[in-house]
């Protein structure tokens, strides 16, 4: 079964073709190189559309027991956001934190087909997982959360040295099926468990009289040393504090070369300058990231409306807690892993704090120049729900509809940005980067975020128009593994994803150490914590992601 | 799956470390010997032994109107019934994650609303937690970190049989670097304090090594000694105390400076065995003293409860419709009404009960308005005949699948220990979805 899409501009980086008129041909799921018409293929005429590949976000807190706490919190949310009736509707909806149906066809409606969930906590993994499994459309993998798990700091603090993390990792890793390490607060977490209420990059954290940089760069080396093709992703310590652009720009100089992704850098990019001792870090954040080739970010945007935030970091959520909005909030200490903290948050543009962090995002978007260094998140739904990426795309292409919304948000905040100043539009070809090629890359998913021989046939063909939040909101056509999914921004037709996951190599010695963990410690069996490979998407199995050489 | 070590001992294997999944508190020692289809019960608390243990007996088969079927013709009978009902309510829903997926689909397709048979603990404590929240904390914290365990209500130990043993296990003689506590600073470190009670010999003779003290409080009183602990907490006038028991209002003061002083204070109840117009209050509380703790030092709440996967039952809701149970699906809609979805409210206005209880034989709720179509443990007596019934697997017995533990943080896999030689609540399901034209 063939398909051949034609007539579109093709705006493919990853491959060098930049607003091309070329045909895309697909068979049996995957691109294939062109080739001569033959009969019997099916044609999709694409003139006036653009041609991507399909959207890949790699930061979005899409499933597992933080998002369902959400859920909880945000009945009045979901009540307002049905999912539409008709044959794709899942008896769902929600908007800051929808059900797993509406996840897959919301995200699938905008062109995308690949969703990362970053915060996979070990003990709730086999949640997260089945979550997933319910999510229709998109592929999907989990960032496993390390770096305030007990088992590790003990053997950072009793040095046993870089092979038994390495070793250790490895086993996590395959145990939750997950694709990448996840690093949120290092040391942070665990501290508050402790009683601690703050630990900067330096400072010694109790119990393990560790430092955040040393679990940081302890586990940098460990995925580098393991193949992992993500690198550190990392949620840094000081989340939302104002001032904490100087422990932002710390950590990018503590990661000593191994390449390191920034999270949400915006809730880290915070000054303390002015009347009101919070301030835009963004200049100096951006200088220092143009700087270092090594390091990447993903922006964490927050946008205007109701939301909810639901973190590992319970250190930061117990510090926020009390401007909930509305007034509720639930918070966990989880097993011996990590915790995690949920938050309902309003944003306000009549708020000077929230009308400055929204300026903040927009102005680091702006300001760092290498779009492959840079991928487009709000951090759903920690600052907007991912279904504002529309608006946002528009925000960063198109200067007078920016600058319009500039001109409504609080006044002092407006005098404390350079926004105005910036005359930045990004092209189509930055936004193909930023929401398909570079996160593909960083991933090592290679058959993913271009549209080359190979590739996944996941393409998306979006109507050429100067409205870029209408363009990017209901993309024309988009097929999933060559199939056609949504049509005119309707969803036509379900598909079952699939979850990737890294499984390095590890010293079976390890089995027996933490057989024995588990067992003692716990109180839970290791094989029952393992995640089978037959239990991932319905007995599907996981989608191995090749280890790096 | 997961594969617990096993062996044969003469004609038995012998099945080691094996997950439970009937009380909610996911032991996964247990151990079984298995002869044939017979399972006999060699390491388990008694409420785990009672419903593991099986004979090696023929199942029943299925029965439409009381008559023997297959399970195609039950399945289609079933789906007819659906079909023409316009009011459904699916209760009990004591069945695995996998059985759950589909009997959602189910209500989807046909229009039910959903209740589970142990939920009535779990709205209770949703009063506190939807509305407001709190902090909690998952088993190993509890079992590593607490130094103050404040009991409010009957021994736990009721119930959830291992519940000390796990939760609360005293250091090991010699010292032993894996095992817990691993954050509890000297051995005769914890103090567990009953606030109502009494402790049964068996939890007392557990927690011999561990301070233990019993503030004597009648059931009806429990809620007025909990309001009264996070009043002395807050440093609060205790109108509250009027009524409590001579000297325990000095007790609950003491307590509070113990939990003041405490590295991690946890408060703990069962919301189900309280009594039920007091249980949200408890809950309220226990959830109150540990917002005052975590001012000056750090304390979670643990609430216990979960039986028959219920608390996967309330996941799976949540991520599927955005609601909690006591939630009516179907047309493309969902609408959370609790006061209206409740079972015993529900069967009111109803017209079809489906019932499913895979994990022991609890027969459906009363209900003669109109057809019962019951997937339900082979085992179970019924006070009418069903005008279907579908005998169904256990988890964790005839098959595989997934429960969650009380915490509703871990997923515990369960493994068939047995051939299954009858459907799993999913494959009921399925068949039933099938007749109704749809693909799970």
């Amino acid at each position: 079964m063939r398909t051949r899409i034609t007539g579109g501009r093709v705006f493919d980086p990853a491959n060098a073709i930049i607003d091309q008129v070329r045909d895309i041909l697909i068979e049996d799921g995957r691109i294939i190189a062109d080739a001569p018409p033959a009969p019997g293929e099916d044609v999709i005429d694409a003139t006036g559309a653009i041609v991507l590949a399909g959207g890949i976000d790699l930061h979005s807190h899409i499933a597992g027991g933080k998002v369902n706490l959400g859920r909880l919190l945000m009945n009045e949310d979901r009540l307002l956001h049905p999912e539409p009736f008709g044959d794709f509707c899942g008896c769902g909806g929600g908007r800051a934190a929808p059900t797993t149906h509406a996840t897959g066809c919301r995200y699938s409606q905008m062109g995308y087909t690949a969703v990362f969930e970053p915060a996979v906590v070990g003990a709730n993994a086999r949640h997260a997982h089945l979550e997933m499994a319910d999510i229709p459309n998109i592929d999907t993998g989990g960032f496993l959360v390390l770096g305030n798990d007990d088992f590790l700091l003990r053997l950072i603090a009793q040095g046993e040295g870089q092979q038994a993390v390495n070793d250790y990792v490895a086993w996590m890793l395959r145990a939750t099926q997950c694709c990448a390490i996840k690093i949120v607060n290092p040391g942070g977490i665990n501290a508050f468990k402790f009683n601690g209420r703050a630990l900067d990059l330096d400072e010694t954290g109790p119990f393990y009289g560790l430092t955040p940089r040393r679990i940081l760069n302890t586990l940098q080396r460990a995925v580098s040393e393991l193949g992992v093709p993500h690198p550190i992703h990392l949620h840094g310590c000081n989340l939302g504090v104002p001032g904490n652009v100087k422990t932002t720009l710390a950590t990018i100089g503590a990661s000593e070369g191994f390449p390191l992704h920034l999270t949400h850098i915006q809730f880290h990019s915070y000054g303390t300058e002015g009347d009101r001792h919070f301030s835009s870090g963004s200049a100096e954040i951006a200088e220092a990231v143009n700087a270092n080739p090594h390091i990447s970010v993903d922006v964490g945007q927050i946008m205007f409306g109701q939301t909810v935030t639901a973190s590992a970091d319970l250190m930061s959520q117990y510090r926020n807690h009390k401007i909930a909005d509305p007034k509720k909030w639930i918070g966990m200490d989880i097993e011996m892993d990590a915790a995690c903290g949920v938050v309902p948050f309003n944003y306000r543009d009549t708020s000077f704090v929230n009308a400055l962090q929204w300026a903040i995002g927009l102005e680091l978007f702006l300001l760092i120049e290498d779009p492959w260094r840079v991928y487009l998140t709000t951090d759903h739904p920690n600052g907007g729900p991912f279904t504002s990426y529309p608006h946002l795309i528009r925000l960063l292409m198109d200067k007078p509809f920016r600058d319009d919304h500039l001109g409504r948000i609080h006044k002092a905040a407006r005098a404390h940005t350079r926004l105005a100043e910036i005359s930045r539009e990004y092209t189509l070809e930055e936004i193909a980067v930023v929401t398909r090629a570079a996160p593909a890359r960083t991933l090592g998913l290679r058959d993913r975020g271009h549209l080359g021989p190979g590739a996944r046939g996941d393409v998306v063909l979006y109507e050429e128009q100067p409205d870029r939040e209408a363009m990017f909101a209901a993309p024309r056509l988009v097929l999933k593994d060559g199939k056609v999914v949504v049509v005119n921004g309707e969803v036509v037709e379900l598909v079952d994803g699939r979850t990737y996951a890294v499984h390095p190599p590890y010293d079976p010695l390890m089995d027996k150490r933490l057989e024995r963990w588990f067992d003692e410690a716990v109180g839970l069996k290791a094989n029952h914590y393992r995640i089978a490979d037959g239990e991932i998407r319905n007995g599907q199995g996981p989608e191995i992601v090749e280890l790096n050489p | 799956m997961t594969s617990g070590a096993s062996d044969t001992d003469g004609a038995a294997r012998i099945v080691r470390d094996v997950v439970c999944g009937f009380c909610g508190l996911g032991c996964d020692d247990l151990e079984v010997a298995v002869t044939g289809r017979a399972i006999a019960p060699r390491r388990a608390c008694p409420e785990a032994a009672r419903l593991l243990a099986r004979t090696d007996a023929p199942p029943p088969s299925a029965r439409i109107a009381g008559t023997p079927a297959s399970l195609e013709d039950a399945a289609a009978a079933a789906a007819r019934h659906l079909a023409a009902s316009r009011s459904a309510v699916f209760s009990g829903l004591g069945a695995d994650l996998e059985g759950l997926r589909r009997l959602y689909d189910i209500a989807m397709v046909a229009g039910a609303s959903l209740d589970h048979a142990a939920s009535a603990g779990l709205f209770a404590n949703l009063e506190r937690l939807a509305r407001r929240g709190w902090i909690a904390a998952t088993l190993a914290e509890v079992r590593n970190r607490c130094d103050v365990l404040v009991v409010l209500g009957a021994d736990p130990a009721s119930a959830f049989a291992h519940f000390f043993e796990r939760a609360m296990p005293s250091a090991p003689v010699p010292a032993d670097a894996d095992a817990a506590p691993l954050f509890v600073p000297h051995a005769g470190g914890r103090s567990v304090v009953i606030v109502g009670g009494p402790l049964s010999d068996t939890s007392r003779a557990q927690l011999t090594r561990h301070d233990v003290v019993e503030i004597t409080v009648p059931e009806d009183r429990i809620a007025t000694a909990a309001a009264a602990l996070s009043a002395a907490l807050a440093g609060r006038a205790t109108e509250a105390l009027a009524g409590l028991p001579l000297g325990v209002a000095e007790a609950l003061a003491l307590l509070a400076g113990r939990l003041k002083a405490a590295r991690y204070g946890v408060l703990t109840w069962n919301a189900a065995t309280l009594p039920p117009e007091d249980a949200a209050a408890v809950a309220g509380a226990a959830a109150e003293a540990v917002d005052i703790l975590n001012v000056t030092t750090r304390a979670a709440v643990f609430p216990l409860g979960g039986r028959d996967n219920v608390t996967g039952a309330h996941q799976l809701a949540l991520w599927r419709f955005g609601y909690p149970l006591r939630t009516v699906v179907g047309a493309g809609t969902a609408r959370h009404v609790p006061d209206l979805y409740a079972t015993a409210t529900a069967l009111a206005d109803a017209d079809l009960l489906l019932h499913a209880s895979a994990f022991r034989p609890d027969p459906p709720p009363g209900f003669d308005r109109g057809p019962v179509i019951a997937l339900a443990h082979p085992g179970t007596a019924f006070a009418r005949e069903p005008e279907v019934f579908i005998p169904v697997g256990t988890p964790g017995v005839d098959h595989a699948g997934h429960v969650f533990r009380m915490d509703s943080v871990i997923c515990l896999p369960l493994q068939g220990l047995r051939p299954a030689e009858l459907p799993s609540v999913a494959a009921a399901a399925r068949a039933i979805l099938a007749a109704l034209g749809r693909a799970a």
